[in-house]
């Protein structure tokens, strides 16, 4: 679950992270009120979850009721990468000294969180490893350790700080790191971490993302309201449904898959003999009778779907159940597309047996790719004879 | 002689009197795997298609030589099984579980690493050595003794290339599911490595995906220390978009990193055979 800038201040806030003052807004009279209270000037800031915002003209500054209004119209009809902006943050507006950089993400390589500084702040930390690789100071953190204050001092040396920023930035960091661990972050990021004329230090962003498999344990995060993200319906349908769909926008054969790794390699094998995929769905691994006829109804809705491709291992899963969920979905809407069904594993004879009762073609002991040949076929035919029924 | 699991690996199963942990356990007995032992808190004393259930690990263990625990436990409470079995020195412990958080992932395999014992998983099928015995959850019947060594991220994908070898004919040594998750006990470069000296295992298939680093990793392994065997390497999600999670929660391309192409790029550099279908990957295992 990615956080809008507001809801990652919050919790950097109650961690002990200073940010500037400011309120979330949805309309203008609500923008008009937090300004006052504020202090002219303020920056005018979209909460969108996508990256990109500051260079997509997604932050404005208004340094009166005029400019507030006319800014907060403006970040209101925006789209920002297909996002569209219902959430402003009114914040003071930072007399900037300096901006420096923090962030701690997963390393791939060591499988462990890697903490990151730099006096680079303010430009995507992309841009800084590329531009400025030295200037980046990495360090990986222990899981099994609390984080250390020497640790986050020596860390932050290296990026020139002194004196009392230094240490206002250690805390800083100390708490991030804290935050980190205590939220089951992904990413926890502060870019830019400013310094005001006055010598203050505070955190001017935030950028996090909690892990889905965390939140029935974080608290904090359980309240934050979230539209659905989903753009695509069919998308939206399959997550409520507990179906792992993704649509492709376009193609020709839908597919449902027992595992991503297979329905990842079934795509790949329909692209390789000429069929363009029209979906990605795994069935995961409570696949019941219910949930793979719900699957099945999801990716018959597909828009342009031909030829349903069912690739499903009895595993975790049983056959017989899943065979069952298809069998249910063929009696009741008697789909017009081609499908084929490869499937083994636990109650394979039983599974077998019911979709044979359906006419409907099984691949019993070949490979993905004679199924996948096989429905390209099937689709063919199909298109004969509804060709032929219509001249 | 097979890695990990041979015909005298003794398994418990933590989470045996849940519905999984029930089911599984009959497959394994029906596999002749030797399932001394369940764990599940509370039900200390109960019987699971014969077999004694125990309170703890410990308990288990008192009455039992363990040399390996199968863990089906809900999420939720993976971290502590995980550490009972650790703490308790289990030697290869299987984490069949999804949806384990990854900050608990990171807790389970850099304690493992401290013990010195081997964590597989999360989010795996198991392991099975065909023919020998299986801390798993796969159905033994597609599976055939040989000398093909698997490692793969995906369950499914494990199922289909062994029966896939199965019914041409190919047996395999032993098949390892590492998992889906991005952090997981054991990688690519640790099964390669015990792959390596099995007299059994002439020819190992790696069945990686998109997401993460563990399949250059494995590359750059190769490179630096050469490799007795034939490596076969297939990656699955060569079409899929960027930026979107493909069931897994592992496999996400995410700014160029961690795509097809990179990791069929690298492979391809270390001198391993990388096919682009799984009936390519067939027939160059033939």
């Amino acid at each position: 679950m990615k956080l809008y800038e507001f809801e990652g201040k919050q919790i950097f806030s109650q961690a002990g992270i200073p940010t500037p003052r400011g309120t979330a807004v949805r309309t203008a009279q609500a923008a008009i009120e937090a300004a006052r209270e504020i202090g002219y000037s303020v920056v005018v800031k979209s909460q969108v979850l996508r990256g990109g915002r500051g260079k997509a003209g997604g932050i404005k500054f208004a340094a009166d009721e005029q400019e507030l209004v006319q800014a907060v119209a403006d970040l209101q009809s925006m789209e920002l990468s297909g996002e569209r902006v219902e959430i402003i943050l009114i914040e003071e507006k930072l007399d900037i000294a300096r901006e420096f950089y923090m962030g701690i993400t997963l390393d791939p390589r060591e499988s462990l969180p890697l903490l990151m500084v730099s006096a680079q702040g303010g430009m995507d930390i992309e841009q800084v490893a590329r531009d400025y690789p030295h200037q980046l100071f990495k360090m990986h953190l222990d899981p099994l350790a609390q984080p250390r204050m020497n640790q986050m001092l020596d860390l932050l040396l290296k990026t020139g700080l002194q004196g009392k920023q230094l240490v206002q930035a250690a805390k800083i960091l100390h708490n991030l790191v804290r935050s980190y661990f205590a939220y089951n972050a992904i990413t926890a990021e502060i870019n830019p971490l400013v310094i005001d004329a006055s010598g203050n230090v505070l955190a001017a962003d935030s950028k996090v993302e909690i892990d889905d498999s965390a939140l029935f344990r974080i608290k904090a995060v359980q309240g934050f309201e979230r539209k659905t993200e989903i753009s695509d319906p069919l998308e939206a349908e399959a997550k409520s449904l507990g179906i792992s769909y993704v649509g492709m926008g376009k193609g020709n054969i839908g597919l449902i898959a027992g595992g991503a790794g297979l329905g990842m390699a079934s795509m790949d094998m329909i692209s390789a003999h000429g069929g363009v995929p029209a979906n990605f769905l795994d069935l995961g691994g409570d696949a019941t009778m219910e949930k793979t006829a719900d699957a099945l109804r999801v990716v018959l809705k597909t828009p342009g779907v031909e030829g349903v491709f069912i690739n499903l291992f009895g595993g975790i899963n049983n056959c017989e159940q899943m065979a069952k969920g298809i069998a249910q979905v063929i009696d009741e809407l008697q789909p017009t597309q081609a499908i084929v069904v490869k499937m083994r594993g636990h109650s394979q004879d039983e599974g077998w047996a019911i979709l044979e009762s359906k006419n409907i073609p099984i691949i019993k002991f070949g490979t993905t790719e004679e199924a996948v040949i096989l429905l390209l076929e099937q689709m063919n035919k199909k298109r004969v004879t509804d060709h032929g029924h219509f001249s | 002689m097979a890695i990990l699991v041979n015909p005298d690996t003794r398994v418990i199963i933590q989470g045996i009197t849940g519905k999984q942990g029930t089911y599984h356990a009959l497959k394994m007995l029906e596999y002749n795997v030797h399932v001394v032992g369940g764990v599940t808190p509370g039900k200390g004393g109960q019987k699971v298609h014969g077999v004694t259930v125990y309170d703890t690990v410990a308990a288990a263990k008192k009455e039992h030589q363990v040399d390996a625990s199968m863990i089906m436990v809900p999420p939720a409470g993976v971290l502590s099984a995980a550490i009972e079995a650790i703490d308790n020195k289990i030697p290869l412990i299987v984490i069949i579980t999804e949806f384990v958080p990854v900050h608990d992932s990171l807790v389970i395999r850099n304690m493992a690493r401290k013990a010195g014992v081997r964590v597989i998983g999360p989010n795996t099928i198991g392991v099975i050595s065909p023919g020998k015995g299986k801390v798993g959850i796969m159905p033994g019947y597609i599976y055939s003794e040989g000398s093909v060594g698997i490692i793969s991220r995906s369950g499914t994908l494990t199922h289909e290339v062994s029966s896939n070898l199965t019914y041409k004919g190919i047996g395999q040594s032993t098949c390892v599911c590492i998992g889906g998750d991005p952090v997981k006990g054991t990688d690519f470069v640790d099964a390669l490595h015990l792959f390596r000296d099995d007299d059994q295992t002439e020819t190992v298939v790696m069945i990686g995906e998109i997401g993460g680093a563990g399949e250059e990793l494995a590359a750059k392994y190769v490179i630096e220390n050469g490799y007795p065997k034939k490596i076969v390497a297939f990656i699955a999600g060569q079409t899929a978009p960027a930026g979107k999670k493909m069931g897994h929660a592992g496999a996400i391309v995410s700014e160029g990193f961690g795509t097809a192409e990179s990791k069929i790029k690298s492979l391809g550099e270390a001198g391993i055979t990388v096919v682009r279908t799984l009936d390519e990957l067939l027939q160059a295992v033939q």
